[in-house]
């Protein structure tokens, strides 16, 4: 399935800047999994955020659908 | 003990006397409460008698530095204006940008006390030690731009200003004091007191400098930690974007409020996004000794504007059902004229909107209209018609005309715009600031929201959250240190107090004043006659489900908000009241 993947806050530069990305997965994927598979180790990010999945925020395990929006944040400081 | 970093003298302005005075800094204060926040609420403590009238010329309005002040020490040129507010009767401090805190640390003094209350408008001027107390004369009723304009033509660029409004004048009690046009010390009607002093303007020049214990070192760990912890993009977006980021992910978060908080999330956030704002950027700036610039002029056809700010924007925006980007920046920089703070206006208007749709009282404007809501900023700042209501604030005005429960407020400090039931935590930190409701003190959509950290709908761990938070937040003010130095730590904060004052301090020396500078403002408090009952949450937010957005569903249980706040008085060693013991009241004494 086809999932779009927008990075938002300082995320973008392990894409060399690139913000957006669409990419294939395997029916069942994970916001988790899908992440990986684009090169992006939640776990392996200092101060990563959250994810989004059509706006809306979501779980890493939330298994997503073909034609999803998922987006990743960094974490936010401040107020 | 002296410690360096510090003038050692306290610019004292008897207005009501029209003389002023220096002494020495108490810097057994100092050692304990370190500088803005912490130190001016140990002074206001000390010198304020409980019960006073905080618009009456018994209240102190203290301009505060700290040790960093003038330094160069990054994020460091936040000034402190601290009293007792007339909006909540609880103590105030609020933190304002730009350059004047540097420009009072270089005319030689720690902070400036004003008591009393002159005779008729006045403005102060204050050029290194020589301290006058002029007639504000035409300056009196002009907006804040156009007054602070007219003082800079008059005394040049090298002076620093804090000014305020018709608002402030009007002793509104949301009336703000802005410093450098754009920067303002927003909340609980701080400019009212200002006013009420008949206090137009105090103006500052300093010329001299700061001294530091270690200079070399000093300079050497500067430059490290402006190059190895400052400038790291998870600081340097706000050099980007400033906080026009936190709409989306506040959004998509859950917690981005809409028309006066009866729902989340809006589906035009995009018309008002930081992306619409940034694309009339105009120009740029940081504040005094700033590694990372946020300020971001926006000009849209007549209006001008630095930021706009998130608070601004949710308020004027989605908060008011309005999506149209230029009504929201008019809007701010109408409020910003007037004097008034953003937020408590834009509440009290919003929830006059409330009130005029649900037939409860008639205010004559309703959700969307967004000229009439910046129409309303004029009618508030000068009590005028129906502004002379809505400038009773929400709590009051919902008192007098109904609208109780959905009258957003703590302790008459109106809510900032991040919605508790997307945010379980931050219901508790606005009931447990020290000042109403504020999120200042504690930030919890950051571990709750925007981190995957700690589950938001559950009061579990909230305690121990918000506490962890609020220390941190209160050191980092009582060091005048701007929240976006994001990863800041006690070990930076403890290495460069040692390196500034000569006097060694250790991170375990840091969370001990933040603990501190929390107990102190309650004890303020707590003498004011506070406790459990003025710990708040808006019924809404207990009764009613969220219907929209990823929190849709979410209320918090009334148990669940007493569970955390259970949580929270533990946590800090007070009882099941909120009350602290005597002991631990004579030892921050």
């Amino acid at each position: 399935m086809r999932i779009k993947i927008l990075l938002r806050g300082t995320l973008p530069k392990y894409w060399n800047g690139e913000k957006e990305r669409i990419v294939e997965v395997a029916e069942g994927a994970t916001c988790a999994e899908t992440l990986k598979a684009a090169g992006l180790d939640y776990l392996e990010i200092p101060r990563f955020g959250f994810v989004a999945v059509n706006g809306k925020k979501a779980m890493m395990d939330q298994i997503l659908q073909d034609g999803d929006e998922l987006k990743a944040y960094s974490k936010i400081s401040g107020g | 003990m002296t410690m360096t970093g510090y003038q050692n003298n306290v610019l004292r302005v008897d207005l009501s006397a029209g003389k002023s005075s220096a002494e020495p800094l108490r810097m057994d204060f100092a050692e304990k409460y370190i500088g803005q926040k912490g130190l001016a609420i140990r002074y206001l403590y000390e010198e304020l008698k409980p019960g006073i009238d905080a618009l009456g010329p018994e209240n102190k309005l203290l301009f505060t530095t700290g040790p960093f002040t003038g330094t160069g020490v990054p994020c460091s040129g936040k000034l402190s204006v601290a009293a007792k507010s007339p909006a909540t009767g609880t103590i105030n401090d609020c933190s304002i940008g730009g350059h004047t805190a540097l420009k009072i640390k270089y005319a030689g003094y720690d902070m400036l006390i004003f008591e009393g209350k002159a005779a008729e408008p006045s403005i102060v001027v204050i050029d290194d030690d020589k301290v006058t107390i002029e007639p504000a004369g035409e300056l009196w009723g002009k907006g804040a731009h156009v007054a602070e304009s007219m003082l800079q033509k008059r005394f040049g660029k090298d002076f620093g200003f804090l000014v305020i409004g018709p608002a402030g004048e009007n002793l509104v009690t949301m009336a703000c004091i802005n410093s450098d046009y754009y920067r303002q010390a927003g909340r609980g009607g701080i400019g009212a007191v200002m006013g009420s002093k008949n206090l137009k303007a105090v103006c500052v020049r300093g010329t001299g400098s700061v001294k530091v214990a270690n200079i070399d070192t000093f300079s050497e760990k500067l430059i490290s930690y402006l190059q190895e912890n400052v400038l790291l993009d998870d600081n340097t977006y706000v050099f980007d974007t400033g906080t026009t980021a936190f709409l989306e992910a506040c959004n998509d978060g859950g917690i981005l409020p809409k028309r006066n908080f009866s729902d989340t999330t809006d589906e035009n956030w995009t018309q008002y996004n930081g992306e619409v704002m940034l694309s009339k950027l105009a120009g740029k700036r940081g504040c005094g000794s700033c590694g990372l610039g946020c300020g971001n002029f926006i000009k849209w056809e007549d209006a001008i504007v630095e930021g706009p700010e998130y608070e601004s924007i949710a308020v004027a925006g989605p908060n008011a059902d309005v999506s149209d980007p230029y009504a929201i920046l008019k809007y701010n920089e109408v409020a910003d004229d007037m004097g008034l703070d953003t937020i408590s206006a834009g509440d009290v208007i919003i929830w006059a909107m409330e009130m005029t749709e649900k037939g409860i009282h008639d205010f004559g404007i309703r959700f969307g209209e967004a000229e009439k809501m910046r129409e309303y900023l004029g009618l508030i700042a000068r009590r005028e018609g129906v502004g002379a209501d809505l400038a009773l604030g929400v709590k009051k005005a919902s008192e007098k005309f109904g609208g109780t429960d959905f009258a957003m407020h703590c302790k008459g400090l109106e809510y900032p715009q991040y919605e508790p039931r997307g945010s379980w935590g931050m219901s508790m930190a606005y009931a447990v600031s020290d000042r109403g409701a504020c999120h200042m003190r504690a930030y919890a959509p950051n571990e709750e929201v925007f981190a995957a950290s700690i589950p938001p709908y559950t009061s579990e761990g909230k305690g121990e959250m918000v506490y962890g938070l609020a220390e941190y937040n209160a050191v980092k003010f009582s060091l005048c240190i701007c929240d976006f130095w994001a990863t800041l730590n006690y070990d930076i904060m403890a290495d460069l107090m040692t390196e500034v004052t000569g006097k060694e301090w250790t991170a375990d020396d840091m969370a001990a004043v933040g603990r501190r500078v929390i107990n102190i403002a309650r004890a303020f408090n707590q003498r004011e006659g506070f406790n459990r009952k003025d710990d708040t949450v808006p019924k809404r937010i207990v009764k009613e489900a969220l219907k929209s957005g990823p929190a849709a569903g979410q209320v918090i249980p009334e148990e669940a908000f007493n569970d955390m706040l259970d949580q929270y008085y533990s946590v800090m060693c007070w009882d099941k009241n909120g009350m602290m013991p005597q002991d631990l009241i004579d030892s921050l004494l």
